[in-house]
C-alpha cells in the first residue's frame, strides 16, 4: 500500500503540478488516474463552452485550480456558486461552467480524480452515477494506504476553507 | 516524478486568472451584501434591467462579464469597482524586469560635500534662512 505521492512516483496515479501565481502556495493537492491525466491532454483542449462564454473548458479548469482549489482560496461565498458538490460513496465532483471532475478526498485537500467530462455530457447522458461508480471501481483497484477516502457528505470535512466565511 | 501540468499559453492563463478573480469579487460582495441587507439577484436585476437569470449566468460563470456590466453590478451591489496595473513582482509577459531606480527630483538638493567649512558658513550666512541643505 501506498500514499498518493509515492503512487505518482511509480506511475498509477499523476500530480497535477499547478503553476501559481507569484507568492501563492499549494495547500490542496490533485492527483489524476491515468485515463484523466489523459483526458486533461489529448481531449480537454480540444473542447468549446457549450455556454459561448470567452474561457474555454481547459482554461476554466486551469482558472480553478490554479487560482480557487491548490491556493486554499474559499471555495464558495454562496450556496449558489458551489464548485464541489458530493455525489455518493465518498465520491465528489469539482465544478466548472463547463466541467465536471469525479473523484474522492484521500485526506483533506487532497482530491483523487478518476475522470472528466463536459457538464452537458454528464447531464445529458446521465453519467452521473456511472462516473461515481468508476470512481469507487477506481478507488477500489488503487493500492492506497487505508483509510481510502474521507468518508461522509460534508464538504468541510474534505477540504479547508470551504466557505467564508 | 511523472506530475504533469495543464498546458495554456501565459497569455491566455493571464486572461482565465483575471476572468477568475474578478468573477470571484462579485461572488463575494454579493454572498456579503445578501447576508448584511438582504439583496438578491432578483433585485440586482430589477436595478440593471435585465432578467434574473441572466445576473444568475453572470455570477455563476455561464456569462461572460463585460466591462460595463462589471460597473452596473458592482453599482447595484453598492460597490466601488478599482481597477490598477502595478507592475509585476517578476519577470511575466513581454515586458522584461524594470530595474528599480531611485527618483530623487523631489528630494531637495543634495547635500555639499568636500567643501571648506569657511565657504559653507560665508554661504549660509548669504542665504539668511534659505533651505538649502549643506551638509555639517
Amino acid at each position: 500500500m501506498a500514499t498518493p505521492l509515492e503512487l505518482d512516483n511509480a506511475g498509477a496515479l499523476f500530480k497535477l503540478d499547478p503553476d501559481l501565481a507569484p507568492g501563492k502556495r499549494e495547500i490542496r493537492s490533485i492527483y489524476a488516474s491515468p485515463r484523466l491525466k489523459t483526458w486533461i491532454e489529448n481531449d480537454l483542449p480540444q473542447l468549446e463552452s457549450t455556454w459561448n462564454i470567452e474561457l474555454t473548458p481547459q482554461e476554466q479548469l486551469q482558472a480553478f485550480i490554479e487560482e480557487v482549489f491548490c491556493p486554499r482560496e474559499p471555495l464558495t461565498y454562496d450556496w449558489h456558486f458551489k464548485p464541489l458538490t458530493h455525489i455518493r460513496d465518498g465520491i465528489w465532483e469539482l465544478k466548472t461552467a463547463d466541467l465536471r471532475m469525479f473523484g474522492w478526498f484521500f485526506v483533506k485537500d487532497c482530491f483523487i480524480g478518476s475522470a472528466a467530462n463536459l457538464t452537458d455530457t454528464v447531464k445529458q447522458l446521465h453519467l452521473y452515477r456511472p462516473y461515481a461508480e468508476e470512481a469507487v471501481r477506481f478507488r477500489d483497484g488503487l493500492d492506497l494506504n487505508h483509510p481510502k477516502f474521507v468518508p461522509g457528505d460534508d464538504p468541510h470535512a474534505v477540504v479547508s476553507d470551504f466557505s467564508f466565511p | 516524478m511523472p506530475s504533469f501540468r495543464i498546458s495554456v499559453s501565459p497569455s491566455r492563463r493571464a486572461a482565465a486568472r483575471f476572468i477568475t478573480q474578478v468573477r470571484r469579487a462579485f461572488q463575494r460582495a454579493y454572498a456579503e451584501e445578501n447576508k448584511k441587507t438582504g439583496l438578491t439577484q432578483s433585485a440586482i436585476a430589477r436595478a440593471i434591467g435585465v432578467h434574473r437569470s441572466v445576473i444568475n449566468r453572470e455570477l455563476v460563470g455561464r456569462k461572460d462579464i463585460t466591462v460595463g456590466r462589471i460597473g452596473e453590478l458592482a453599482w447595484a451591489m453598492g460597490r466601488i469597482p478599482f481597477f490598477e496595473l502595478p507592475e509585476s513582482p517578476v519577470e511575466i509577459g513581454m515586458m522584461p524586469i524594470k530595474s528599480i531606480t531611485v527618483d530623487i527630483s523631489r528630494a531637495g538638493p543634495k547635500p555639499l560635500t568636500g567643501v571648506n567649512q569657511a565657504i559653507i558658513d560665508e554661504w549660509k550666512k548669504q542665504a539668511q534662512g534659505a533651505s538649502i541643505p549643506f551638509a555639517a
